[in-house]
């Protein structure tokens, strides 16, 4: 009777469990594994394991004060050149989406589906005639080319502000017309409509790409990697790609520690806006 | 004048400046597609705040611009690149090509070719100093530096006071004189060592004496080749011949290619060169399919496991739901480049946790831990199993949000009418699934085809193809595979070829995205009341 009670059990909801705890195993062990051992006493990957032997704070010490691995600075740079670029995206992205939802003009719906077709290309493919592109505006304007951040930056710009404009736009059609049309009555400009109406209304959209972009940004490998050759300027993906894992068995502990300081924070975002990325996700884009 | 006018014009002042200051610059330096840029850019935004008229135009220019420098631009420009042989020895341009070639030197004895007595001096700081005694009107002195520290270091002085009246050497108290037993030890490094005197002659120790003082030499830079603008060549002043203006970019001096040589444009070379070129044609059909197999499985992997986690939880009642949902989140919550460098570590053969995993099956079927990264095939699974682990909550969430809005209705009156379970999972929810999420599968297709930053970060594209003409692995897809022909395969530059590839997946991605225009279009249609 238990046997058949357990059989019709499990046949209901039993191999649901199974499954379920499979896969959520698959999913935390390598992430617990990664923390524990950034705490783990050990001398290299070979030795480690997921419940460590001593408990210590070495590896997370390793990381500051060695002039040739400055991990910080990467870490900073990350945050600089995702926040700067994340930002004037959705800042530009919003004027433009302004004018695509709330004016009327010739060549209003050719410019919105070049928008969409443009952005079907990723801008990274390119990138032979990107790195090209600023070998040259480095003879011309040294401050702007290749090995600098605010090169960087301006080509992170170009490559998501369609994708972005088109969303916020979709989002401002949804705001209806009649408050900035009682705006108008009342001799509100354009800009004033934008300021005090519109922008503040789109909010949310507009902090959720800024999320999904930054993320984004902070992800990035290919593009970083053509434009950056100093050490001290590197991104923390670039930083942990090419100091760390030439020697990663030796390194394994720094590696864990760098991984978990800088996974950490974005994790900590991607979960706080999980419900609104993924919102986002379903109409198109998707996460790097 | 309203305050924002007169902001507009001021910003517009500062605009034009700076492309004033830039476009001959650009010029100098014969970037013309950069001019081209500048001045279309210049053009717009002129256009839209120098008036008032063009509205919507002031909101969309400020985006508008980067998109156009920096993701259109780009993409013409590459096709413009794969028409060149743009690479390592054809960097330069024309015009660079000739400066650089003209500022090459070659060395030979001075015509005086007088020996003269020179001094080795030592100070605080151990640096070498030479002081040559040419004539009386020639007493240098100065820092001896090696060659690469000639640009950085100023001209030997004249120093008459280094000599007193009688013609007798005063070494000042500051430095100390090297006898002929030390300079003896110190022999291959000295002989590094020279004392500029102007910007093509040089002294050099030439032999040292233990008796009395060593002799120096004087060492006359010439140039190299000189270019004859009538004629358009170059002329070799070392071996007095002329040169013939070679056919790719480069000039041809007693039957040698001369180097550094300048790109030009060679029409299709790049395209029949991918067309016909065996050694790179096999790697090439290699790479591509394998691109393609990837993204297939890929999605095909990520989409399996996201639609049986989603199926099994996707039930009242069950326990556990949120804390199953929460993490399996976790994978995807965590940036790409992290989790793969941690697995890249996992998966190593010796000591790595999946070996660790899977070591009980290799006991029991007796055979040897799976080296990943050796074989095309392991690393190949290896990047799938890794993708898997990466794409698969973004799989769940979606496929759980298609399930779940599904109507209910539909499944109750195919239960009335007899369906068992698994028919109307197969013939009802299945299929409506697919139509939601299908773009969505798409997208994510396209997105692994260009999956750069998995491939690089985890294999680098390795294990190598053997026998491939160029730096290519098993696991390259076509942009990892264009990232080493074009930067950093460690066979050079090769940018015109690399551009070449590059419009091929243009062309691909191009293709994908009308599919699933076409394909979205027509579920639409047909779909379009559900």
């Amino acid at each position: 009777m238990v046997i058949y009670k357990f059989m019709k059990w499990f046949r209901e909801f039993g191999w649901r469990h199974l499954i379920g705890l499979i896969f959520a195993i698959i999913s935390l062990y390598p992430i617990l594994y990664v923390v524990t051992n950034s705490f783990a006493d050990f001398a290299n990957l070979s030795n480690s394991k997921l419940i460590p032997d001593g408990f210590t704070t070495k590896h997370y010490q390793s990381l500051t004060g060695d002039p040739l691995i400055p991990y910080y600075k990467w870490l900073f740079n990350t945050y600089k050149i995702a926040g700067i670029a994340g930002f004037l995206n959705v800042l530009l992205g919003t004027f433009a989406a302004f004018a695509f939802a709330r004016l009327k003009f010739k060549g209003r719906r050719v410019g919105l589906i070049t928008l969409v077709l443009v952005q079907m290309f990723p801008s990274f493919l390119a990138f032979v005639a990107i790195y090209l592109l600023f070998f040259q505006i480095g003879d011309v304007a040294p401050f702007i080319g290749l090995g600098t951040h605010i090169g960087l930056i301006f080509v992170y710009l170009g490559g998501s502000i369609g994708f972005n404009s088109w969303l916020i736009k979709g989002f401002m059609d949804t705001i209806p017309t009649s408050l900035d049309e009682a705006a108008k009555v009342d001799g509100a400009t354009d800009f004033q409509i934008f300021y005090k109406i519109i922008a503040p209304l789109s909010r949310p959209i507009i902090v959720v790409l800024f999320v999904i972009t930054f993320i984004g940004i902070y992800s990035d490998y290919i593009l970083a990697a053509i434009f950056l050759k100093d050490a001290n300027l590197y991104t923390v993906a670039l930083g942990i790609n090419i100091v760390f894992m030439d020697d990663f068995s030796n390194e394994w502990g720094s590696i864990a520690a760098a991984s978990v300081i800088a996974a950490t924070p974005i994790a900590v975002l991607f979960l706080f806006f999980q419900k609104q990325i993924t919102g986002g996700l379903t109409a198109g884009s998707i996460k790097g | 004048m309203q305050y924002s006018t007169i902001l507009r014009y001021l910003f517009l002042g500062v605009f034009n400046g700076f492309v004033v200051y830039l476009v001959p610059l650009t010029i100098a330096f014969e970037s013309w597609f950069l001019l081209i840029i500048t001045i279309i850019i210049t053009l717009l935004v002129n256009l839209t705040y120098a008036t008032n008229r063009l509205k919507p135009l002031k909101w969309i220019t400020p985006g508008m611009i980067f998109l156009l420098s920096f993701v259109v631009f780009p993409a013409a420009y590459s096709f413009y690149v794969s028409f060149t042989n743009w690479s390592t020895g054809h960097i330069l341009t024309k015009q660079q090509a000739i400066e650089r070639l003209e500022d090459l030197t070659y060395t030979k004895d001075d015509q005086r070719g007088v020996e003269f007595d020179l001094y080795v001096l030592q100070d605080q700081n151990l640096e070498y100093y030479f002081l040559a005694d040419l004539d009386n009107e020639n007493l240098l002195f100065g820092k001896a530096v090696q060659e690469n520290e000639f640009n950085a270091i100023d001209f030997a002085n004249h120093e008459p006071s280094f000599k007193n009246s009688d013609g007798e050497i005063l070494i000042p108290d500051n430095l100390y004189l090297l006898s002929g037993r030390e300079q003896i030890a110190n022999s291959s490094q000295l002989q590094e060592l020279s004392l500029l005197v102007n910007k093509n002659t040089r002294i050099q120790l030439y032999n040292i004496s233990v008796f009395g003082a060593s002799s120096g030499r004087l060492l006359s830079a010439q140039q190299k080749y000189s270019y004859i603008a009538e004629t358009d060549t170059l002329y070799d002043n070392v071996n007095d011949s002329a040169c013939t203006l070679g056919n790719r970019g480069n000039f041809i001096c007693n039957g040698q290619t001369i180097d550094p040589g300048w790109r030009i444009n060679v029409g299709t070379e790049n395209y029949q060169r991918i067309a016909d070129d065996e050694r790179f044609r096999g790697p090439l059909r290699i790479v591509t399919l394998w691109t393609f197999q990837f993204a297939f499985f890929a999605v095909f992997l990520t989409f399996f496991v996201g639609l049986l986690l989603s199926v099994s939880l996707n039930k009242d009642k069950l326990k556990f739901q949120k804390i199953y949902r929460s993490i399996y989140i976790l994978p995807y919550a965590i940036p790409g480049f992290i989790s793969i460098l941690v697995f890249k570590g996992l998966l190593n053969p010796d000591f790595g946790l999946v070996n660790d995993w899977f070591g009980p099956l290799y006991e029991l079927f007796n055979i040897e831990p799976i080296n990943w990264f050796r074989t095309k095939e392991s690393s190949r699974a290896a990047v799938l199993l890794v993708n898997t682990w990466l794409g698969f909550p973004y799989m769940f969430l979606i496929t759980t949000g298609a399930l779940q809005s599904i109507p209910n209705e539909l499944l109750e009156a195919a239960k009335v009418d007899g369906a068992t379970p698994r028919q109307s999972f197969w013939r009802i929810t299945f299929p409506l699934l697919l139509v939601a999420i299908s773009p969505l599968l798409i997208g994510a297709f396209a997105f692994n085809f260009n999956n750069f930053t998995l491939i690089f970060l985890l294999t680098s594209g390795g294990p190598p193809i053997v026998g491939a003409d160029v730096a290519v692995g098993y696991t390259d897809i076509l942009i990892s595979f264009t990232y080493d022909l074009a930067i950093a395969g460690g066979r050079g530059y090769q940018f015109g070829l690399a551009a070449s590839v590059t419009t091929i997946i243009f062309l691909i991605v191009l293709f994908i995205s009308a599919v699933s225009f076409r394909y979205s279009k027509r579920l639409e249609r047909v779909y379009g009341n559900l």
